[in-house]
């Protein structure tokens, strides 16, 4: 139901990289989700705009800045020290260009 | 004196550190002995936290003081590992979190730490919530300590085995498709999902953000409804939580809310149990599993309880929308597992690479086929096919329950259609372990709360390898905000 090269590209689409076992395996589970999961096209729906969304409304808040006891911004020094690679101030990455 | 921690409940807990009979650190320390005793084969903590005897210390002060108590204060939780708490890791059993340090407290942290209790460790879990037995976890499985050949279940099956191995009095779960309820059911312990919105995720990894919510494991019915009573509540920093008022027009709380047969309202008469026969009659639900919940339904009749047949006619639908929904949701949170702003890194050779070396060597395969699944049913071509479609269905299968709850106040189904499984019986099938979800799944697609509380056993059977009696879980689902009615009629369930 899904080819390998259809795997690929969705591998692609996601940032992951697959082995070949990887492919066999996933190809012959997909087809068997998918199998599954298809029953819902035989389901009698309407596909009016009332059903693509569900109740939820959009909440707004104040952009505003948590500060600590003594007044520093909260989780800056924490969140960048999380990087796996921090020059300064700044998260590193690799040349882009 | 000795604690009794088989015994033990938040109420009694609280009054015996009131009358000083034990301190907080008593506690913490009777309970990090069984966690020595047992963790090491059931394998349900990732962590005891090094500073809990602190925050005990800190509880048995305010006890002496006399100040700032609380039902809670002293009383130590078990973490699922995808909750934040700062300064700890918050791993969510993946490789790919294996040394992330939690930069800020999740609100309900926040909530609990206000409240005085006591982190005693954060606890094993499907990688970031994918599955229903801890099986897919980077750091084993967690075993369920009534049968240790069988899993705890999941996506929360450490928090549900840390409460049933008397390792804590309580924990925190997460729950997208079943994950409180399931190893609750398969544990023998009390589990909630509430109502979509009453309960604040921030802080919290997102798997499915229209499905999940944090909920309770505890022991009892009472300590479930302590503890959301606790964590409940509107956030700024979560958009979708709600306020009280947003349900409460329509509901009597714990009291039927319904026009009897002769159509006249009665608040004060006992809540109505629906139950839907036609969802019941499949051959996959493990006959034991009826067994007891029908037995159930008996001793809820003999209480003066009346139980009606409900009708909802696309309920058999829900799984087949939840794998469709689920996935979709998972691939788009999963994006932020870059390898760049936090977590594991894997070096490939250009920074593109970077991204297929860090998730390849970071996410393990459920989590991976779950990404892959989704990023196909939101493919350009099969988006109204596959998501829109599902999302419709979800729509007719919460009409339906609405409907339903015009004459009923509480659904009741199984919570899973088997006791526990042994560990390994359904690792090689994906399909097979998706099929767990059946009961539960609805809960999340509507939004409604629904609890889990032991209802009976599996007796132990050779001719079906069970060597012991195994926990069955009764779920009951109710309206929109009313976790009232759940913990009514749950702790009717409780005393038999």
């Amino acid at each position: 139901m899904i080819t390998t090269k259809e795997l690929e590209k969705l591998a692609t689409l996601a940032r992951i990289k697959l082995t070949e076992e990887d492919k066999t395996s996933l190809v012959k589970e997909f087809d068997s989700i998918l199998g599954y999961i298809d029953q819902l096209k035989k389901v009698d729906v309407s596909l009016d705009s009332a059903s693509r969304v569900g109740d939820v409304k959009n909440v707004a808040r104040l952009d505003v800045i948590d500060l600590d006891e003594a007044g520093h911004v909260d989780a800056r020094e924490r969140l960048l020290d999380e990087a796996p690679d921090r020059e300064g101030d700044f998260i590193a990455v690799k040349k882009i260009l | 004196m000795k604690i009794d921690l088989k015994n033990l409940t938040i109420q009694k807990a609280h009054d015996h550190m009131l009358k000083g009979d034990f301190s907080s650190t008593d506690l913490v320390k009777a309970y990090r002995d069984e966690i020595a005793k047992k963790n090491p084969d059931i394998n349900a903590y990732l962590e005891v936290f090094d500073d809990a005897l602190e925050s005990a210390k800190k509880a048995d002060e305010n006890f002496a003081k006399g100040a700032e108590i609380s039902v809670l204060t002293g009383i130590p939780f078990a973490i699922k590992d995808n909750i934040l708490i700062k300064g700890h890791i918050a791993s969510a059993s993946s490789k790919m979190l294996v040394d992330y340090h939690a930069t800020y407290d999740a609100t309900v942290i926040a909530k609990l730490k206000k409240e005085g209790a006591v982190f005693l460790g954060r606890v094993n879990m499907d990688e970031f919530a994918m599955g229903g037995s801890t099986e897919n976890s980077a750091y084993g499985v967690t075993k369920n300590p009534i049968d240790t050949t069988r899993v705890a279940g999941g996506s929360s099956g450490g928090s549900a085995a840390a409460v049933a191995m008397d390792g804590v009095l309580c924990a925190l779960g997460s729950d997208t498709g079943g994950s409180i309820r399931q190893p609750a059911s398969f544990c023998g312990v009390v589990g909630l999902k509430p109502t979509y919105g009453s309960v604040s995720r921030y802080g919290v990894m997102a798997m499915g953000s229209s499905l999940d919510q944090i909920g309770p494991i505890a022991k009892t019915v009472d300590d479930c409804e302590i503890i959301f009573n606790a964590i409940k509540g509107q956030d700024i920093k979560d958009g979708t939580t709600i306020s009280e008022e947003t349900y409460a027009k329509d509901l009597v709380g714990g009291k039927s809310s319904n026009k009897n047969s002769a159509g006249k309202k009665s608040a004060d008469k006992k809540p109505v149990i629906g139950v839907p026969r036609d969802f019941l009659g499949g051959d996959g639900i493990d006959p034991a599993v009826m067994q007891a919940f029908n037995k159930s339904l008996e001793t809820l009749k003999s209480k003066g309880y009346e139980i009606r047949d409900v009708k909802l006619p696309n309920i058999s639908y829900s799984l087949l929308a939840y794998y469709i929904i689920m996935p979709a949701e998972v691939s788009s949170n999963m994006a932020r597992f870059d390898g760049v702003k936090y977590g594991l890194h894997s070096d490939g050779k250009t920074g593109i690479d970077d991204y297929f070396e860090t998730r390849r060597a970071g996410l393990g395969r459920e989590v991976i086929r779950r990404i892959l699944l989704g990023t196909y049913v939101l493919s350009s071509g099969y988006y109204d096919a596959y998501y829109n479609r599902a999302n419709a269905v979800r729509r007719m299968i919460t009409d339906d329950f609405k409907k339903a709850f015009e004459t009923v106040d509480v659904i009741a189904t199984p919570t899973a259609p088997s006791p526990a499984f042994t560990i390994g019986s359904k690792t090689s099938d994906p399909m097979a372990m998706y099929l767990e979800d059946i009961f539960t799944v609805t809960a999340n697609l509507t939004g409604m709360p629904a609890l889990s509380v032991p209802c009976g056993v599996a007796p132990a059977d050779s001719s079906k390898d069970r060597k012991v009696d195994l926990p069955i879980g009764l779920q009951l689902t109710a309206r929109h905000g009313d976790e009232a009615t759940l913990f009514y009629v749950g702790k009717e369930l409780e005393t038999k």
